[in-house]
């Protein structure tokens, strides 16, 4: 491939996968806004149970009141995080609110129907936020997962702000101000989406599809190549079941449970994302551990369930 | 009231102008209709427009924020309820502007949309994804035998060949088809191209080419990535010890690219 037809093919790509990709992070965005100045820390705390596992469950349910996919998740996680919400509650609704949620309960319901892969894609990612969420619970200092500036930096710039007790803001004022903090918020989320987007486009341009197809029947290697795919390939959760569609007739079932519950918690974006919120330590744990899970999953269900 | 703030009066200068006009090229990009080189909008036409609301309403509010005439400093304004005060002590934030590496990163892809001419995904996109000429990663369905031969497109020539168990029973039947040539080494020595599409169900990250075997004599004089309109009959040829129908051309004709460069499964 020329140099010419690589530029025009990568820009395509980029920006198709980032115009998708940036409506639902300015969605996010605005939600945390909104967050922000309508909803006080007393509300978060008062509504979050004070057991640990019945928050970490209430926060796997979090989506269906904020329905947004991996690229909004992450800066209404950070501002419920600077609400007081508990760092492994917060991490338990960022892995599952991405499927988790009304849009992808529609759009995989859409591709798949009622079936093993609907219930399978919302079982096991329930079962793998709530057991990372809960894995997390047992850090003793919560506040070393969470790379500081993160705090810091969605409360205007000074640490303290996160420490005052803040007023639910009248309206008309309330909205200017929540549109003023996703405009900043959207340079700080953004720049990440723009990385992962790029990273995202240029494995699209340069890996080839027909070298995987091979693999597709192996019921070990066809869910480890769907499990890269979906990192790869960063794809919104909320239309990721109709790309699956499109691999299900090849690729075993297990492999497509794997890329539709591994890829909207981990993939180039969101992990990218990830490491502007957390702690390298904790993002590598973020990313293991869903990974080995839905692997394991994958894997498991190829060999000894019958479709 | 500020002091050192011209560097960062800059930079909010340049952070409402990104947000502004990354939105006004995403609504250029609706209005032209260049927004169907990215995704499919028939589906998800509504996400580059929430995109596109987000980012106005952001620019604008920044904009206003920035030429809104400056506020009396706070001490001077008597008896402010909790709500005001929150608003005006917002005010520092304007010192905040995102750095020069945040402002840059964030205004890459209104660069890239502004200065790459955009264009389908094409040919070459072909060559290094890898044409699905097993057609088999579809799915399974029925529908398009439903469609009269004449008005189906590749996509549900595809699906048909996909969902038969004897490519014979194509053999005589019309065809008419839109598409953009395509080569690779199988057709090297033939009289023959693919007329192929990309498939998208939301947006480029997860285009598939597909194509159909056109054969003709004049096929050689067809450049890759030009976009044709053929039409002709199918006939089964053995390729690679496989039946396969190839689509013999009574006519090809240049077309213009379609204001959908995509199909849509």
């Amino acid at each position: 491939m020329d140099v010419g037809a690589f530029v025009a093919t990568f820009s395509t790509r980029f920006l198709g996968i980032f115009i998708e990709a940036v409506a639902f992070l300015l969605l996010g965005t605005l939600i945390s806004g909104l967050l922000e100045v309508f909803v006080t820390n007393d509300d978060v705390v008062k509504l979050m149970p004070r057991n640990p596992i019945a928050a970490t469950i209430a926060g796997s349910m979090l989506g269906f009141l904020f329905p947004v996919c991996e690229c909004g998740v992450v800066p209404v996680t950070r501002r419920l995080f600077q609400k007081g919400l508990p760092v492994s509650v917060g991490i338990t609704f960022l892995l599952a609110a991405p499927v988790m949620n009304p849009i992808v309960l529609a759009s995989t319901y859409a591709a798949f129907g009622f079936g093993p892969i609907l219930i399978g894609r919302y079982v096991i990612s329930w079962v793998m936020a709530v057991s990372i969420g809960l894995l997390f619970s047992f850090q003793n200092h919560p506040q070393r997962l969470i790379n500081p500036s993160a705090l810091a930096l969605i409360s205007g710039g000074s640490a303290e702000a996160t420490t005052v007790p803040m007023q639910r803001m009248a309206l008309v004022p309330g909205f200017k101000k929540a549109l003023k903090l996703a405009g900043d918020e959207f340079f700080e989320m953004g720049r990440y989406l723009v990385v992962g987007c790029f990273l995202a486009a240029l494995m699209g341009t340069l890996v080839t599809q027909q070298q995987l197809q091979a693999l597709a029947s192996n019921p070990v290697n066809s869910v480890l190549v769907m499990a890269g795919l979906a990192f790869v390939l960063s794809l919104c959760s909320t239309v990721d079941a109709f790309v699956a569609l499109g691999f299900a007739r090849t690729f075993t079932t297990g492999s497509i449970l794997t890329f539709l519950t591994f890829g909207p918690m981990v993939d180039i974006k969101t992990t990218s994302m990830y490491l502007g919120t957390f702690r390298r330590k904790t993002v590598f744990y973020m990313v293991v551990l869903p990974f080995l899970i839905s692997v394991l999953a994958g894997i498991w269900m190829n060999l000894n369930v019958k479709f | 009231m500020r002091t050192n703030t011209s560097r960062a009066d800059v930079r909010t200068w340049v952070q409402a102008s990104i947000l502004l006009f990354l939105g006004l090229y995403l609504l250029d990009s609706l209005l032209t209709g260049q927004i169907n080189n990215y995704v499919n909008t028939d589906r998800f036409g509504w996400v580059p427009w929430m995109g596109t609301l987000i980012l106005l309403a952001l620019g604008l509010i920044s904009f206003y924020e920035i030429l809104r005439p400056p506020k009396r400093a706070p001490a001077q304004e008597p008896d402010h309820d909790h709500a005001d005060h929150d608003h005006a002590g917002h005010g520092h934030d304007h010192t905040a502007a995102p750095s020069w590496l945040k402002l840059i990163l964030v205004g890459l892809p209104l660069l890239i949309g502004l200065l790459i001419p955009s264009k389908p995904l094409g040919a070459s996109a072909v060559a290094a994804n890898g044409v699905s000429s097993n057609f088999s990663s579809l799915g399974g369905s029925t529908a398009q035998f439903a469609i009269p031969p004449k008005d189906r497109n590749v996509l549900d020539w595809v699906r048909a060949f996909n969902n038969t168990s004897d490519v014979k029973d194509f053999v005589g039947q019309p065809a008419d088809l839109i598409g953009f040539v395509y080569r690779d080494i199988r057709f090297d020595g033939k009289p023959q191209f693919m007329v192929a599409r990309f498939t998208i169900s939301c947006c480029v990250a997860d285009a598939a080419a597909l194509g159909v075997i056109v054969q003709a004599t004049d096929a050689a004089n067809w450049t890759a990535d030009s976009w044709v309109h053929v039409t002709g009959k199918f006939d089964s040829q053995t390729i690679d010890g496989r039946a396969t129908p190839v689509l013999l051309a009574d006519s090809i004709v240049a077309a213009a690219q379609p204001d959908h460069p995509y199909l849509y499964p």
